[in-house]
């Protein structure tokens, strides 16, 4: 090695080719730690970045059948990208439903295994299902289930009255769809029903355990609703009403045009 | 690594300091959406409007001089406030009797979101 002209002061030993070594190796490792851990990281925030787009889009899904069924507006549309899963209709005739209804008091069933349908988001990466069913928004997690928006049933404390809206959802077949689309939903035929009821009034609630979404309603039913459970055998779940003098059924159909 | 000139390095710091301050701008915008959303629904779901046409056909049905024709009406605000506005509407009259000249107006709205409860008195 040539004799360097020009050498400042203090820097003896200090190589070049060492430090080009140590900050090349810096760099490979710290390409290496993103790529390991940085890429899988960046890559579950974007699924559960899907995930909370899909909540909000259900959310506002539900408002759109809230317009339909309590402001009767008669037509809706909203487009939205679905990422990192599959949006379903299941209509009211899909078997098997992921639950009936029936409500009855004293004299017998007032509504007799109601079927919702539902619109489910299904994730592909994680095991989690969104879902618009009767009005309210879940969500559910194997066994877990958690309502994220309720639906508009309300107990009227001061004339004693509940106001029940079931919403049944229909379509032509079954329908999915991924990326961008545009939901279309109408409103069908509504029913309405006013009782005055005799003696109690129950509701049996049946899931499917497949799609078990029980945990969410029973949360609803006992805590928001005021309700009562009553022993019986799962799949089924029987709640018992508060002290009711007048029940008001509501039965919107909400029909999807397409997906 | 003899002399190396430094005298640039603000430019890494500024790198770091706009990168950091994107960080937490990007996390903002991710709330916010949800605050917006559940915001305007709060809106959009008061039902203004509602209480105020219901609450005035109350009190116009309360001085309809035909007997006959204020229950009907009144049954009527009833049921068109259950199937139309998904309200549970109920209300009550006291009527002048006795020192007092006022009539009085108990109303009493509720849809399962917002609960409204008035007393009104003539004046």
């Amino acid at each position: 090695m040539t004799k360097r002209i020009f050498q400042a002061s203090g820097s003896d030993g200090v190589s070049e080719s060492i430090g080009f070594l140590l900050i090349f190796t810096l760099m490979m490792a710290g390409i290496g730690l993103v790529t390991l851990y940085g890429y899988p990281m960046l890559m579950q925030q974007q699924t559960s970045a899907d995930e909370q787009i899909m909540e909000k889009n259900m959310i506002v899904l539900q408002n759109d059948v809230k317009s339909l069924a309590y402001k009767t507006v008669p037509y809706k549309e909203t487009s939205l990208k679905i990422g990192g899963g599959v949006l379903t209709v299941y209509n009211s005739l899909h078997t098997p439903p992921s639950s009936t209804i029936t409500i009855r008091d004293g004299s017998g069933a007032i509504v007799e295994d109601f079927k919702s349908g539902d619109l489910t988001y299904d994730s592909a990466s994680t095991n989690t299902e969104v879902s618009l069913q009767n009005g309210a928004v879940v969500k559910r997690q194997n066994l877990g289930s958690v309502m994220l928006a309720e639906p508009r049933w309300f107990y009227d404390g001061q004339t004693k009255t509940m106001v029940i809206n079931l919403v049944n959802l229909t379509s032509n077949g079954l329908m999915a769809k991924h990326g961008i689309g545009t939901v279309q939903m109408a409103l069908g035929e509504t029913r309405f029903d006013d009782h005055v009821p005799l003696n109690d009034i129950y509701i049996d609630y049946t899931y499917d355990p497949d799609r078990d979404y029980s945990t969410a309603w029973d949360n609803y039913f006992r805590n928001t609703l005021g309700m009562t459970q009553i022993p019986a055998t799962e799949p089924l779940r029987t709640y018992k009403f508060p002290p009711t003098s007048r029940l008001v059924i509501k039965q919107y159909e909400v029909i999807i045009r397409s997906l | 690594m003899a002399r190396l000139n430094d005298d640039a390095q603000w430019i890494v710091l500024m790198g770091f300091v706009v990168s950091f301050a994107l960080f937490f701008i990007a996390i903002l915008i991710n709330q916010s959406t949800v605050v917006g959303q559940t915001t305007a629904e709060a809106v959009s779901e008061f039902p203004k409007t509602d209480i105020r046409e219901v609450r005035g056909m109350i009190i116009r049905s309360e001085f309809l001089s035909d007997e006959n024709d204020k229950t009907t009406v009144q049954r009527e605000i009833r049921n068109l406030s259950l199937s139309r506005h998904n309200a549970v509407v109920n209300f009550s009259s006291n009527r002048p009797g006795g020192l007092d000249p006022y009539t009085y107006i108990e109303i009493h709205y509720n849809n399962g979101v917002t609960a409204y409860n008035e007393t009104w008195r003539s004046e």
